[in-house]
């Protein structure tokens, strides 16, 4: 299964996100509530949010992804506030626990499974800086969550992606 | 001086966060200090006054190598006030993470450098704290005692250049007990919060 994260409006979606089967997609339907840090996901109910509002249940997705595509527009070098919203409620694909990666200090994961990660970041009047940025922070996000490299995509309007996600 | 010290934790009490500004507001006593509260997606409403500060100064945490999401919200909202500003603000950011290496918090400072050059606003310097995991349980630890050693000198710097309104590198800071001693302490804490919440430690391992 591939997962689909994105922060397109739906006539976006429509044009933009491949048809296969196979695909599952997380859209923002405007209910979202955010991340409270109560770590409810470890110790209360662990391996989901304790907010029932829907996108508690995308940590056990994970679990069953080979790959995650996250399509955001580019916010100061970082994803939009509903991608990292989905993100941060779901930080339940990883373990309380911590293990040592690359000399640093990470969660053991969950799951046996390791998708690849992929991230198409758009919008208008990106700078270098903050492309440098998104970069070096996805390549963060593959090691904090365990998973492998995939491709780092610039464009300045969604639909340019329309030939990368087919 | 006017300086506005925002705690951007969405948790409202016993934040690291929290801890961290206390200790900064004692060190920029002798200013006009106000506090601001980030802790929803929706600005709190005595925004406006922002814009006329001399120094911003943000505490928040470290969410999978970024910034929270609903400080991002408060941001983007935020970003057209300091545009018609005369003189706008220097911000300064602490970011405090659950991992043992200061260092993991860079991503989040470089984002906000950005966020400032996108809003018109001056970047003054970062710090990246490790082992914030830690923070609520020693809040009451006197500054740079024990293991408030390496936290408070790095705060303590950072104090001077917001008192000053200059820049800097970013400092990194990890704590000043070992690495291994931190993991334990924080693992057996998951482990009394599971039993508080009625779970047994093999719980914490459930697959969905
Ligand atoms: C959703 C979420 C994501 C987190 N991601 C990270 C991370 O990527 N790296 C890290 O070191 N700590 C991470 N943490 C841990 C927090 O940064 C840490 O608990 C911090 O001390 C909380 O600060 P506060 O009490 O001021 O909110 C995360 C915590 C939450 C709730």
């Amino acid at each position: 299964m591939k997962l689909i994260i994105h922060d397109l409006t739906p006539e976006q979606a429509e044009t933009i996100l491949p048809k296969q089967s196979g695909i599952r997609v997380i859209s923002d339907n405007g209910k979202i509530r955010h991340c409270v840090g109560c770590f409810g996901c470890w110790v209360k109910t662990p391996g989901q949010c304790v907010i029932h509002d829907g996108y508690e249940t995308v940590s056990a997705l994970l679990a069953q992804c080979e790959e995650l595509i996250l399509i955001s527009r580019c916010f100061y070098g970082g994803f939009s506030p509903f991608v990292k919203n989905v993100v941060d409620r779901n930080i339940s694909y990883s373990l309380p626990d911590f293990t040592i990666r690359n000399g640093e200090m990470h969660h053991k994961g969950r799951y046996d499974n390791r998708f690849k990660l992929s991230v198409c970041f758009y919008g208008e009047n990106m700078t270098e800086t903050e492309r440098q940025t998104a970069r070096e922070m996805v390549q963060a996000n593959t090691v904090n969550l365990n998973g492998t490299a995939g491709e780092v995509h610039f464009a300045e309007r969604a639909e340019d992606f329309k030939g990368v996600l087919s | 001086m006017k300086i506005a010290l925002i705690n951007a934790s969405p948790k409202l009490k016993d934040s690291a966060s929290g801890v961290i500004l206390e200790e900064l507001k004692g060190l920029l006593a002798e200013h006009a200090v106000t506090e601001y509260g980030f802790h929803t997606p929706a600005l709190p409403e005595n925004t406006e006054e922002l814009a006329n500060q001399d120094a911003l100064v943000f505490a928040f945490p470290l969410y999978v190598d970024g910034i929270p999401s609903h400080l991002l919200n408060c941001m983007a909202g935020l970003e057209e006030s300091f545009r018609k500003s005369e003189h706008p603000p220097t911000v300064y950011a602490v970011v405090n993470c659950g991992f043992y290496e200061g260092l993991q918090n860079r991503h989040a400072l470089h984002m906000m450098r950005n966020w400032c050059e996108k809003s018109g606003l001056v970047w003054g310097r970062g710090v990246g704290l490790g082992g914030g995991g830690m923070l609520p349980g020693i809040a009451n630890v006197p500054a740079g005692k024990g293991p408030k050693k390496n936290f408070s000198a790095a705060l303590k710097q950072l104090a001077e250049s917001v008192g000053t309104l200059s820049g800097g590198e970013d400092l990194f800071t990890s704590p000043n007990y070992p690495r291994i001693a931190y993991k334990t302490a924080a693992e057996i804490g998951w482990r009394q919060q599971a039993k508080a919440n009625g779970l047994a430690t093999k719980d914490l391992f459930q697959k969905r």
